[in-house]
């Protein structure tokens, strides 16, 4: 424990210098602009502004991108509240009780829950992702080739099982994903692989330019501007404080999300989103006054706003100690931190202590900017959402188009990116979610060597999988989710199903 | 029989992989022992084959093909197509060009804003954000026709 708080101490000196503050306030200003506008997610806005961190060092990149994350989460309830458009989908689960108070006049009480929610979730979970990681990476220090694809497997079963949309959906958009991500020339033979003569393919195909096309791009060309309204109330500085009443039915709801949340935010998929759709669950199961739920509960605020914060924070913890992502936006955050030359995983804490402490430390004092920026200014980042659509999506094609190019100076990646973004269209006409796709992307390239190393080492006996027990137990735990996925498959109404359509807006 | 969405999204990924597969023949699968630049790659196609079936053959609880709703495909189809000339354009008519020319566009032609508006704000922008990539980012940006 004195060890983790000197290490915190080293982090806190480099999270207090001038420009580390500057870029964690650019990245939870950007982060809540991002949350607040609807038609650009976490992940669109962090992949569109990487190539602005390429001239920073790793740790002031990363910490601003982070913040971007974690800021989208507290940006992402203000239009939930006050327009009942979700500007983020963690915040879907916002949207009904979070309207149903502004509608009663209770918008200013409805912000301030879940600005203080957010905060209080997203520095508990700093707290335990302070105390996990350190032991967690020193514990996966012990892993080999078998053991990392074990890992990789079960993360993509867990992806499975978890996921909103359907076990066969969620499969079949991460095994496109691996695909996509075999092109390029094979690192152990030297092979082509789907590159067609293209040189640029040779390299694979870039994370940035599938998944700006696919969430960016996809999602503006999805969102007709007409179908996009500008009206918007402001609530004033005075009606943001909550009642005595509301502060202790928030209470609770609070604490209850942040537990819930950093623990389902561990897991792969799609965390946040989740754990706010359970966190409305559990709220409205433990109420004395469930009926309350969709007329404007308090803790039906708290606690999804709560959850979907600790989550995010809980994303990082596989991420830093592992190297593996759990979700498509901790996969762009792994790979800004590769193209800054930091590795994520095991070694990390021991190998970058500046920049891993570094970036611990500046989320403790990124959740409370982000609480100093979006109280008293929610009136100023209201009237971004008054911009009309149709000069709003230009502008993010144009940053699409820049931040893609400006990776690798490659008109081929914006030419991925135009074709990504059609097929993020289509696929979200056919209900597909592109997150597992990117996922699959990303990993693919880990899972190919891990695989092929284990093989090599146990001279093509499979055995080795079950016969280490680190690796049988990963895969244990993946075949019993994959089963109890199977077989949800012929049961009809479960917490998927309720999931996903709340995630079209409908109430549950 | 009524056609289904998953009709189409399971038979589509069928087709992909199997041509996919086709492309992928010249790729050695070679052996457990040694596995060879095919080996992952066939092993996904065959997974993304056998899935897709999966969702051809559940298909019957989709909604019909004919409730998707395409009513945005025009919108959709006039901005794919601006971003493609765009793109086509961009190193050789430079930053400031492209990317003025794209916003006016977009604004303009296909959101059917003032010609005067639109045209002040896509030189605005353009402007602005050269300064800000270019100038405080140093990101160097293609010049194109008017070396910029």
């Amino acid at each position: 424990m004195e060890a983790t708080l000197d290490s915190l101490a080293l982090g806190f000196s480099v999270a207090f210098r001038p420009d580390v503050l500057l870029y964690a306030f650019l990245g939870c200003l950007v982060g809540t602009l991002v949350g607040m506008l609807p038609g650009i997610g976490p992940l669109a806005g962090i992949s569109i502004l990487l190539p602005a961190t390429f001239g920073l060092d790793a740790t002031k990149a990363i910490v601003m991108l982070a913040g971007i994350y974690y800021g989208s989460q507290y940006g992402g309830s203000t239009t939930s509240i006050l327009m009942r458009i979700p500007g983020e989908a963690a915040s879907v689960m916002t949207c009904i009780d979070g309207y149903a108070m502004a509608r009663k006049g209770r918008a200013g009480a409805a912000l301030c829950i879940a600005a203080v929610g957010s905060f209080v979730a997203g520095t508990f979970g700093v707290v335990l992702l302070t105390v996990v990681v350190a032991p967690l990476a020193g514990f996966a220090l012990r892993f080999g080739p078998p053991e990392y694809t074990a890992l990789l497997v079960l993360g993509l079963v867990f992806l499975a099982y978890m996921s909103a949309t359907s076990l066969v959906r969620t499969m079949l958009m991460a095994a496109t994903g691996l695909l996509l991500g075999c092109i390029g020339i094979d690192v152990m033979t030297g092979h082509f692989r789907y590159s067609f003569d293209i040189k640029e393919l040779g390299d694979g195909l870039g994370i940035v330019p599938v998944a700006v096309g696919l969430f960016g791009l996809g999602e503006i060309l999805s969102t007709p501007a007409k179908t996009m309204t500008g009206v918007v109330a402001s609530p004033r500085l005075a009606e943001l404080l909550p009642n005595r009443q509301e502060w202790r039915e928030a209470a609770m709801p609070m604490a209850r999300g942040s537990v819930l949340g950093f623990i389902v935010g561990i897991v792969p998929g799609s965390a946040h989103i989740i754990a706010s759709f359970l966190s409305y669950a559990v709220e409205k199961r433990v109420s004395a006054k469930p009926e309350e739920f969709g007329q404007g509960a308090v803790a039906g605020v708290a606690g999804p706003e709560s959850a979907n914060n600790a989550a995010s924070t809980g994303a990082f913890v596989p991420m830093l100690a592992l190297g593996l992502p759990t979700g498509p936006v901790t996969a762009v955050l792994m790979a800004a931190l590769l193209i800054h030359g930091v590795p994520p995983g095991p070694q990390l804490v021991s190998e970058h202590p500046q920049v891993f402490w570094g970036f611990i430390a500046s989320m403790y004092v990124g959740n409370l900017m982000l609480l100093a920026l979006n109280l008293p200014l929610v009136g100023l980042f209201v009237s971004v959402l008054r911009i009309p659509y149709a000069y709003l999506y230009p502008l993010i094609i144009m940053f699409c188009i820049v931040g893609v190019y400006e990776v690798s100076h490659s008109i081929v990646d914006v030419w991925i990116m135009l074709i990504m973004g059609v097929v993020g269209y289509l696929l979200r006409k056919f209900d597909f979610d592109p997150a597992p796709l990117v996922l699959g992307l990303v990993i693919a390239p880990l899972l190919e060597m891990s695989l092929r190393q284990s093989l090599i080492m146990s001279g093509g006996n499979w055995l080795i999988f079950v016969q280490r027990p680190i690796a049988a137990v990963l895969l244990g735990i993946g075949a019993l989710l994959l089963a109890l996925a199977a077989a949800s498959l012929f049961k009809r109404g479960d917490w998927r199903g309720r999931l996903a359509v709340a995630e079209g807006g409908e109430k549950p | 029989m009524t056609l289904r969405r998953d009709h189409v999204a399971g038979a589509a990924f069928v087709v992909i992989g199997a041509l996919t597969l086709a492309l992928s023949g010249d790729l050695p699968f070679g052996t457990l022992a040694s596995p060879g630049a095919g080996m992952l790659p066939t092993l996904v196609i065959a997974l993304m084959m056998a899935i897709g079936l999966v969702l051809f053959m559940l298909a019957g609880t989709s909604p019909p093909l004919a409730t998707i709703e395409w009513a945005d495909l025009a919108h959709a189809a006039r901005v794919v197509a601006v971003t493609a000339a765009a793109i086509a354009l961009y190193t050789s008519l430079g930053f400031l060009l492209t990317i003025a020319l794209i916003l006016f566009v977009l604004t303009f032609a296909v959101e059917r804003k003032p010609i005067l508006h639109a045209a002040a704000f896509s030189i605005c922008v353009a402007v602005l954000a050269y300064t800000f990539f270019n100038m405080l980012l140093k990101a160097p940006l293609p010049r194109g026709l008017l070396w910029l």
